[in-house]
């Protein structure tokens, strides 16, 4: 492109200058960046499409999505949901979506929880607890997550005991042996909504009181004391009304019968091994992200809190951890995505999650492999760009109050 | 008594108001230890007596972890023998580190043909050998000896690990990799011994100042190179054969070598004025962020057969690679994005000032400046890419999670667990906290160059 314009530039005056101007014009090479940026992905597009035609054509396999409405034809381990093999595709692909995000909803809970304890104890005042966490991090972060699902579900839930050694806890309450763990269920009465409705009632009266007390505080400078009104529309309440309606709940104990356990909730050892295992890695990773909130927050807002007054358990409650949460929350919510991404790794250890039963068992069975692969990633694509969302809601919100 | 005068008449008297005996007070106590490891134990480990309580729970659990992972790995392993039934009949409770000893070229090398496992070994020496003179302090050409490293190293080890029928082109390539290398360790010991770069040394002695007699000498190097390389042949070992960790290595090394260039190519094209670059770039650098590694791979194993032309097959290997190369190359864009980001606006007006066009501004203004910021973080990403190497293995590949897979799977050893997994954690341990280290390390080094 340059040349014939260089030789413009020597052939002919006003021409030259007219032309050089256009060269070096920054808005006229971005058209032109811009021109041969999208041709080349045109030309990309049309070769991949024809090309991907062709080949399917070649191999006799057909595209579209009426497989969705055909019947699936295999069983699924463990689900939710409803599911036979006579249910369709598009079941196959829900049954998948609920069971990614059951282990992802239940592992970030813990993961939380216990990423919080480990991220306070590296803080710690007791040398051996800080030196304990420190170390519990390091090893964990720096070792892959994929080898660590291996070995809790190889090397702990496989070597459980059988059915008829399982391990009884809690008088029997739960049970735990090579087939899953089994917990006892609440079988819900015909008259339980009414307990239901009171709990909604009583958490909404929660609500207004607390709100009612911190009107009246911040008014008066007086606190009123709640807590035993909240506590009689919490539980007594509830608890009132489910006498009265007789009761209306029954509990199904796990109990051996024949080869196994039946009865109550139970999961299989793969969700127990991947649930742990993502919980372990994930909660090392929040554990250094609450460790650096914590510390984000200076000493002087503690030394001004102290020296204002107030005890250390309020220092701690209204003023460090106010202003930790603001350095702590963005890189948390990302690392719920990474437990939502990395709950995939599922389909190494046969926990029939979105991508071990519709990228692998549906897409072996259907073979479709362009329609599968695309729908999978636009789960995966609209869980993180709505928790991304959140993030920016929040980021937003931490803003203005900054202001 | 005293109340009753007034100050002069005190004064007067020559009485003061301290008239009174002196009786001091007793003594305080001497304040309790505070050095010396008593002082130490008793405020870091016994502070309460809640601390107390949990400083002996934590030191039992310790103690206890400890002696039973020394019986079961130290004083009952066993360390000699031929399947895991004999290691049974041994020490039943004991670890069988046979197994691993057994198979420990298998973690390394895969299936790679045992005769020429020496071409893993050389690429690994070479690697070493060129990475030394980034790290000694008295070499100054490093950004010409990296820059050949990540160029050239990949051409010359791609053909001495696969082997075959070279051709001219593939010839002169590779043999392009072995003169870097060859002017990368004369450099390095011309600096530590001579105290000048080769390229100094050759300028004084023709008299010029240009890059000429080292380019002149780097291409008769180069051709030198190519004739004796063009009588090497290598035996052809398949990339099914290739696994262990030299698999992890050549996955995560192609990886990081390619994830940095395209990352900043990405995070450039994210923060164009362009609409069309931008939206390609933030589409690429979003899609393969929001998915997992895991469906990416998925992706190059079932879709790329179907965009190919008729008779182009890509072996699984290379198809997991182009995968990992994607995913890498849009999580290291938001790493440079980062990087770019924390650059002020000051410094791009100060360019323009300067009459700077674009390429320039951000080749000698703004990336020298976001690459030092960005370090550490690029160290932490690689940390990451290293370890999510291992997904390979849920595709078929062995690489060493792949092949401690493989071994517990084996016959001969089917059911030991614990111990190659505990190998392979690690190795993965070893290389993840060493980068850690370093990019703390680093961190702290450039921050006080910083300020």
């Amino acid at each position: 492109m340059n040349s014939p314009v260089r030789a413009a530039n020597t052939a002919h005056g006003p021409e030259r200058s007219r032309l050089s101007r256009m060269a070096s014009d920054p808005k006229i090479r971005g058209w032109v960046a811009q021109a041969v940026v999208g041709t080349l992905i045109v030309l990309a597009g049309y070769y991949l499409v024809s090309q991907t035609i062709y080949n399917m054509e070649k191999r006799g396999l057909t595209a579209g999505f009426d497989f969705l409405s055909s019947t699936a034809g295999f069983s699924i381990g463990f689900h939710l949901i409803d599911y036979q093999p006579t249910d369709t595709f598009s079941r196959v692909f829900l049954v998948g979506v609920v069971n990614t995000l059951f282990v992802s909803v239940i592992a970030i809970i813990f993961a939380t929880l216990f990423g919080f304890i480990m991220g306070i104890a590296r803080l710690s005042h007791n040398w051996l607890i800080a030196r304990l966490a420190a170390t519990y991090v390091e090893v964990v972060r720096n070792t892959p997550l994929l080898l660590q699902i291996f070995v809790w579900y190889l090397g702990v839930f496989t070597l459980l005991p059988p059915p008829k050694q399982a391990f009884e806890m809690v008088f029997g309450i739960f049970v735990l042996n090579n087939r899953g763990f089994y917990s006892t269920a609440a079988v819900p009465g015909e008259l339980f909504w009414i307990t239901g409705i009171a709990i909604i009632a009583g958490l909404a009266l929660t609500v207004m009181l607390r709100r009612s007390a911190r009107a009246q505080r911040e008014a008066t400078g007086d606190a009123p004391a709640w807590g035993w009104k909240a506590l009689a529309v919490l539980v007594a309440a509830p608890a009132a009304v489910f006498v009265l309606t007789g009761s209306p709940l029954s509990w199904e104990v796990p109990t051996l019968k024949g080869f196994n356990y039946q009865g109550g909730w139970a999961v299989p050892p793969p969700f127990l091994a991947l649930l742990i295992a993502l919980t372990v890695y994930t909660s090392a990773f929040i554990a250094e992200i609450v460790r650096a909130g914590i510390q984000s927050v200076g000493k002087g807002q503690t030394e001004a809190a102290l020296s204002l007054g107030l005890p250390r358990s309020r220092t701690l409650k209204l003023v460090v951890i106010p202003q930790a949460m603001r350095a702590i929350i963005p890189p948390l919510i990302s690392q719920y995505l990474n437990i939502v991404k990395n709950s995939s790794l599922a389909v190494a250890i046969a926990y029939p999650d979105l991508v071990g039963l519709w990228m692998q068992t549906s897409l072996n069975q259907a073979g479709r492999a362009i329609e599968i692969v695309a729908t999978t990633m636009l789960f995966y694509m609209v869980v993180s760009l709505s928790i991304s969302g959140l993030l920016n809601i929040y980021n937003r919100r931490v803003q203005l109050q900054e202001r | 008594m005293s109340d009753t005068h007034s100050e002069t008449d005190l004064a007067k008297a020559g009485v003061t108001r301290d008239a009174e005996p002196f009786n001091p007070k007793p003594a305080r106590l001497p304040p309790g230890l505070s050095v010396g490891p008593l002082a130490w134990m008793k405020q870091n480990l016994f502070a309460t007596w809640l601390d107390t309580i949990i400083t002996i729970i934590c030191a039992v659990i310790i103690f206890m972890l400890v002696r039973h992972l020394v019986t079961w790995g130290i004083l009952d392993s066993v360390w000699d023998a031929a399947n895991r039934r004999e290691c049974m009949n041994k020490s039943p409770d004991g670890a069988c580190w046979a197994g691993p000893r057994l198979w420990f070229h298998q973690f390394i090398y895969g299936l790679y043909n045992v005769d020429e496992r020496w071409r893993v070994n050389l690429g690994f020496f070479v690697l070493v050998a060129w990475m030394v003179p980034l790290f000694l302090s008295r070499v100054t050409v490093k950004l010409p000896t990296a820059a050949g490293l990540v160029l050239t190293y990949p051409l010359f080890t791609s053909y001495l690990f696969y082997g075959g029928e070279k051709g001219i082109f593939w010839t002169i390539v590779s043999a392009l990799g072995i003169a870097c290398f060859i002017w990368a360790m004369v450099n390095m010991l011309m600096e530590l011994f001579a105290g000048k770069p080769l390229g100094k040394l050759l300028e004084q002695k023709f008299g010029m100042v240009s890059l000429k007699p080292r380019m002149l000498l780097l291409v008769a190097l180069w051709a030198a190179v190519s004739i004796i390389w063009s009588g090497v042949e290598l035996e052809v070992v398949r990339t099914v054969r290739w696994g262990g960790l030299f698999v992890t290595l050549v996955v995560a090394g192609i990886g990081i070598t390619f994830a940095l260039p395209a990352g900043i190519v990405l995070a450039l094209g994210r923060r164009s004025k362009l609409p069309l670059i931008r939206i390609v770039c933030v589409v690429f650098i979003e899609v393969f962020r929001s998915v997992p590694l895991i469906t990416v791979l998925f992706m190059a194993t079932t879709m790329v057969p179907l965009f190919l032309p008729e008779g182009v097959t890509f072996d699984k290997l290379l198809r997991a690679i182009i995968a990992v190369c994607l995913f890498a190359a849009a999580y290291m864009a938001e790493v440079v994005r980062g990087g770019l980001q924390s650059i002020p606006r000051g410094q791009y007006e100060a360019a323009a000032a300067m009459g700077l066009g674009y390429w320039r501004t951000t080749g000698l203004i703004i990336m020298p400046q976001a690459l030092k910021l960005m370090i550490p973080n690029i160290l932490s990403n690689f940390i990451g890419l290293f370890k999510d190497t291992t997904l390979v293995a849920i595709i078929g590949l062995f690489d060493l999670l792949g092949m401690v897979q493989a071994m517990s799977e084996a016959t001969d050893w089917i059911g030991l667990v614990d111990e190659p997994y505990l190998f392979a954690a690690l190795v993965y341990f070893i290389g993840c906290f060493a980068m850690s280290r370093y990019a703390r390390h680093l961190e702290n080094k450039l921050s006080t160059e910083h300020r």
